[in-house]
């Protein structure tokens, strides 16, 4: 069970939070990451794995104008990708071109498209349409979930449709649902709500506190799985939310992002302020007459769900991301800026 | 036929068969045997043409032939001559003789006839005489038999006139069956005329066989007559045809009547026996009425032989019935001794059943409830065990009143489980040591009872423990965390005996009943063997040790948890950026130093004081540290604020000096100091990670440094005490490596002094890392490694403690636009204001 685990690290200079896999560049295994410096300048990393795979490679680098909080890279074009960013006392979003020659360019520097400005408070994250060309973009702060279209060529977003999340939940993240693109789920303080884009209406919502991070299994539907601070990892089949299916004891301290894997069901990957990774393997195939109480009852007769745990960091991580072109390999980020590229072979 | 005459055979057997052909009607018969003569030379046959065969002849034959022939022919023509004279001599011969014979016969039957007339006139004459004689006498005869018939219808009728009184004689001398039988072989008669001439007669004996069969009753059911006599009437009665079934049937009712009596005494029994503790008296009570029984038992099938069926049936459910009320009676808690008391009564019961009823396997019987009864005796014993300690857990905790519930909680139920356990062990060997019938049988299983109950009974504990804990109700309990926050408390409290509980039943209690298994209840093995003995220890203990693990862990995870939302309150709040300047320390820390009291509280009540042992370094699971941090940073921020960041860079300092990783995520272990700084350990990881998402101003960062100021002298309060510094300080001077110089011993010595000063500052809240710092500076780095490392010990997790504080702060200057520190002046003095407030309020509480 216990996969190899060579890692190929890369450092950044500042600290950082957040990495994205480059899903649109298909000849190449690439990551895009920015750093999260208060008073230094800021940057973009594009990292490119190297052929043989023991080497990442620097393939841009470019400033940027603020801390970044969000980075995601765009599903279709890879030159694209979001960025949610604070000033220190005020946040904003924006959605990025990186220069077409930026190779040849010395400090080459980035194309700002479009401004995703009608946000008042702390934005939280950017998601993508999760797959293919579509000019959605949903934008998340704490008060208002924003659905957004923009115009490449003409470099403008436009509001579509906003919704508040109502008084006294504070939305703290979300994510696109990769089977029905009309629905989104939204992490708030107490719970998980989900979100009809055509109506922009609540439909349903998951009681779980502290909840950090939220994916969509990319294989099954239904499937969602939360990262919550103390309580670990809990995997929900959306068609019966009050239970969930099933519970993965996450780390010694905070989970903070989770990751399901493109291609192989229930593989999740978990990365926590213990600085660790863990790679878990929770199929859910079974797990529809698993409910929580049978999995404490009988822990003995469950394989150890934890696959392998990466602790090689020195700092928490908050950045997690498969690679969709090849998705035996993940990317790690940990606080203090190192990336860590993980091939996972079982 | 003779080889010898085979020459001769030809000629003699042609002549043979023309004399016999002579004689028989069918000369076919023998010719036929010759019949392979004739081509030839069938002179014998009546087709023989004597033409044909000359002509044959002399065509065939030359001339020496013929004359061969002829001579041949002539020979044999010869022979035949003389054989016919021969004949002829001989037939004359017996025709004379039979002619002679004739003659005598003749001559020897002419007296006969005249003989023969006159033994035929005397026979005629001997039959007319004895026809005389019988008809004379034949009247005579006849009357005689005659007379002979009346008078055996005499007598006959005589004694049926008789019959009533001679009844009533019977009856007066109670010679029943000579009653019987009077009246039996009248019966015919009394059948035949009973209607006309004999009325009356017949009505009085009738009256007089009543009054035998009421007699005959009486006695069958009178317990005073003998068996044997009442068997008589039985047998009596079935002989008048009376119904006996129906008399079987009265007789069994009432043998189930005293059955029921016997029950309803039984019921008593047990009632007494509740009362009173001495069984045996109540045995001798109970004694009587099931002898009585047994005799009812005994004398019924004497009377109705072919009754087994019934009386089994009924002793079976007498049987039954005892052990009914007795599954009854261990529903409530009985003691050993009672419920073995109980076996023993019907143990008795059953044994005197069985002289009588042989037949009916009552052991056998009784061995299958009384194995029901004991299972579920045992099955009863745990669950009560169960329950205590259950309760034993739950209802101390509740108390209130005490004043250390969670220690009377976690002592009472150790107490319930150790001392209950061994209080089961105790009464179960008192069923393998008593040598009741039923016991000595059931010895194996009642071992595979108690095995298999001890396996259950823990297994069943474990799933109480984890429903106790709501561990596994997770979801609801994290939505009961706002609102039940008292709820909680208690609950984690709970949680922590728990995980204690299940440590001691791990290590004391499982080896003590597995120890006592081992020696009274080992054996067994009515279980198949693939499946093992039934109690493993082994499993259990790691049942419990996982178990405890999870419960601590759990009871940490609690507690941070509450801690969290504290701090989420805190951080999430305030609108940082634009946070006023730090006048005092905020309220959070108040409340997070009364959680951390209040965990230090529970926490001394139930786990054992930590040894002096080393840090486990290996065990970590994680790490983490901001000493790496850029030296482009530190030397600029350095720059930017020279003086009043000093402190902070030499703890910064201090911090690389360690180099490795701060490990907060060591495996806790049970002891109040791991687990007090596992939690505080984690909550300043929260906290940490709470600061990292906001952007905070100037005030903001001095707010915090203020508020982590005031949090390290009381969190270092919580892990260090006086006399394990003391002993500590004892180790150094001990510890220091010999092979260094006279000098160096000095050093060591003024280091130790400085070690006491920094101890002092501690406890008075000073800024302990600086005056550590200053050591350091003082020492040198490899002296002052050599120092850390024997302060390893405790010192381990203040530093982590204090390293994680320090990131905070260093987190928060991360995080801050403008990170400019208090002066210390300033800060002390805040510190001071809220020290002497929290005096005040302490005096004012107290």
């Amino acid at each position: 069970m216990q996969g190899a685990s060579s890692g190929v690290g890369y450092g950044l200079k500042y600290q950082a939070r957040c990495i994205s896999d480059v899903k649109a560049d298909t000849d190449h295994t690439s990551f895009i990451t920015g750093t999260l410096s208060l008073r230094e300048e800021n940057e973009v990393h594009l990292i490119r794995l190297s052929s043989g795979g023991t080497e990442l490679i620097c393939e841009g680098l470019f400033s940027h104008p603020n801390e970044i909080w969000d980075l995601s890279s765009c599903p279709f074009d890879q030159r694209i990708f979001s960025t949610v960013f604070s000033t220190g006392e005020s946040y904003g979003a924006a959605v990025w071109q990186i220069p077409e020659l930026y190779g040849q360019l010395n400090s080459p520097q980035l194309e700002k498209i479009a401004s995703l400005d009608a946000h008042s408070g702390k934005i939280n994250c950017i998601l993508w349409w999760p797959s293919g060309r579509n000019d959605k973009l949903i934008s998340i702060d704490e008060e208002n979930l924003f659905l957004w279209s923009l115009d490449c060529s003409k470099k403008a977003a436009q509001v579509q449709s906003k919704e508040s999340a109502g008084m006294l939940h504070y939305l703290s993240g979300g994510a696109w649902d990769p089977h029905d693109v009309n629905a989104v789920a939204a992490t708030c303080e107490s719970s998980v709500q989900f979100w009809d884009l055509r109506t922009m209406n609540k439909t349903n919502s998951i009681d779980c506190t502290h909840v950090r991070n939220v994916d969509y299994d990319t294989k099954k539907k239904h499937i969602l799985v939360t990262a919550e601070d103390e309580s670990g990892i809990h995997v929900w089949d959306l068609r019966m939310p009050k239970v969930p299916i099933k519970e993965l004891p996450g780390h010694a301290h905070w989970t903070w992002a989770i990751s399901c894997n493109p291609e192989y069901d229930g593989l999740i990957l978990s990365g926590g302020t213990d600085s660790t990774v863990n790679l878990w393997l929770a199929s859910t195939s079974t797990g529809d007459g698993m409910t929580s109480e049978s999995l404490v009852e009988s822990p003995t007769q469950l394989v150890d769900p934890l696959l392998n745990s990466y602790s090689d960091y020195e700092d928490s991580v908050y950045g997690l991301a498969w690679s969709s072109r090849e998705p035996w390999i993940f990317a790690s980020l940990s606080y203090d800026g190192r990336v860590r590229h993980f091939k996972h072979l079982s | 036929m003779g080889v010898d005459d085979v020459p001769l055979d030809d000629k003699a057997k042609r002549m043979r068969d023309l004399l016999s052909s002579f004689y028989s009607p069918d000369p076919a018969m023998s010719s036929s045997n010759s019949s392979k003569f004739a081509s030839l030379d069938a002179i014998n046959t009546t087709s023989f043409d004597a033409d044909q065969y000359m002509n044959l002849l002399v065509q065939k034959s030359n001339l020496e032939g013929l004359l061969q022939k002829h001579v041949e022919m002539a020979a044999e023509i010869k022979n035949l001559d003389t054989d016919l004279q021969m004949l002829v001599y001989e037939n004359y011969n017996k025709f004379i003789s039979a002619t002679d014979t004739i003659k005598r016969m003749n001559n020897n039957i002419v007296g006969m006839e005249a003989n023969m007339e006159q033994l035929l006139e005397k026979i005629m004459s001997v039959q007319s005489r004895s026809d005389g004689v019988n008809t004379s006498l034949f009247e005579k005869r006849e009357h005689i038999e005659k007379l002979h018939r009346t008078r055996n219808l005499l007598r006959k009728v005589q004694f049926i006139y008789d019959l009533p009184a001679r009844l009533g004689k019977c009856i007066k001398s109670e010679a029943y069956a000579d009653a019987v039988r009077f009246y039996t072989g009248a019966m015919p008669i009394f059948k035949a005329y009973g209607d006309s001439s004999f009325q009356d007669c017949k009505r009085a004996s009738e009256e007089a066989m009543g009054t035998v069969i009421k007699n005959l009753q009486g006695k069958l059911f009178s317990d005073a007559e003998s068996i044997q006599a009442r068997a008589e009437a039985a047998v009596l009665l079935k002989q008048l045809d009376f119904p006996v079934d129906s008399l079987k049937a009265k007789l069994f009712e009432k043998l189930e009547q005293s059955l029921e009596d016997l029950q309803l005494k039984t019921e008593e029994i047990t009632n007494v026996l509740e009362d009173s503790s001495d069984p045996i008296n109540l045995a001798t009570t109970n004694d009587a009425s099931i002898r009585e029984f047994v005799e009812a038992i005994r004398a019924y099938r004497v009377i109705f032989p072919d009754s087994e069926k019934q009386l089994i049936k009924l002793s079976q459910d007498l049987i039954a019935k005892h052990f009914e009320i007795t599954e009854q009676y261990i529903k409530e808690q009985i003691s050993v001794a009672k419920f073995l008391g109980v076996l023993r009564i019907i143990w008795r019961d059953v044994l005197l059943m069985d002289e009588v009823l042989n037949e009916a396997f009552l052991p056998d019987y009784s061995l299958g409830a009384a194995q029901v009864v004991v299972k579920q005796y045992v099955a009863n014993t745990f669950s009560h065990l169960l329950r205590d300690i259950s309760d034993a857990l739950t209802v101390n905790i509740h108390m209130k009143v005490e004043e250390l519930p969670l220690q009377i909680a976690l002592e009472t139920s150790k107490n319930a489980v150790l001392k209950g356990s061994m209080d089961v062990l105790v009464d179960f060997r008192h069923f393998l040591d008593d040598n009741l019938g039923f016991l000595l049988k059931l010895r194996d299983s009642i071992v595979d009872w108690v095995q298999e109950g001890f396996q259950d009974f823990f297994m069943a504990l474990d799933k109480q423990f984890l429903l106790l804990s709501g561990r596994n109700k997770s979801v609801s309990q994290e939505q009961g965390l706002t609102e039940g926050m008292m709820v909680d408390k208690v609950l984690a409290g709970l949680v922590l005996v728990l995980a204690q509980l299940s440590v001691f039943i791990e290590q004391t209690a499982i080896p003590k009943i597995t120890e006592e298994i081992a020696t009274s209840f080992s054996g067994g093995g009515v279980r198949s063997f693939e499946n093992g003995p039934a109690f493993v220890p082994g499993e259990i203990c790691r049942i419990f040790r996982s178990a405890g693990e999870k419960f601590l862990h759990h009871y940490i995870t609690m507690r941070t948890q509450r801690v969290s939302v504290l701090l989420k309150k805190r951080f999430k709040a305030p609108n940082w950026v634009k946070h006023k300047e730090p006048r005092e320390v905020h309220m959070f820390v108040d409340l997070f130093l009364q959680e951390l009291e209040a965990i230090g509280a529970e926490v001394k009540q139930l786990l054992p004081e930590g040894g002096l042992r080393k840090h486990r370094r290996s065990e970590s699971n994680g790490s983490t540290t901001s000493s790496r941090s850029n030296p482009l940073r530190d030397d600029r921020m350095t720059r930017t604020n020279t003086q009043r960041a000093r402190s902070q860079l030499l703890e910064t300092h201090l911090a690389k000096l360690f180099k490795q990783k701060v490990e907060i995520f060591t495996k806790t272990e049970f002891t109040q100091e791991s687990v007090v700084t596992t939690i505080v350990k984690l909550c300043l990881k929260s906290l940490q990670e709470f600061v990292r998402l906001q952007t905070f101003n100037r005030s903001g960062f001095q707010q915090n440094q203020l508020d982590i100021q005031f949090l390290r002298s009381p969190l270092k309060e919580t892990v260090e005490d006086e006399a394990a510094i003391d002993f500590l300080l004892d180790e150094v001077i001990k510890q220091e490596p010999d092979s260094r110089s006279f000098g160096l011993l000095l050093e060591v010595h003024q280091r130790f002094y400085f070690s006491l000063i920094y101890m002092k500052i501690v406890r008075e809240g000073d800024l302990g890392l600086t005056s550590l710092s200053f050591m350091h500076s003082f020492l040198g780095r490899q002296e002052f490694k050599i120092f850390m490392a024997s302060f390893d010990i405790f010192w381990q997790a203040m530093m982590d403690m204090c390293l994680l504080m320090e990131q905070v702060i260093v987190g928060t200057s991360e995080r801050c636009l403008d990170p400019i520190p208090l002066e210390p002046p300033i800060l002390d003095k805040l510190i001071q204001a809220k020290l002497a407030k929290k005096r005040e309020q302490n005096a004012i509480t107290s």
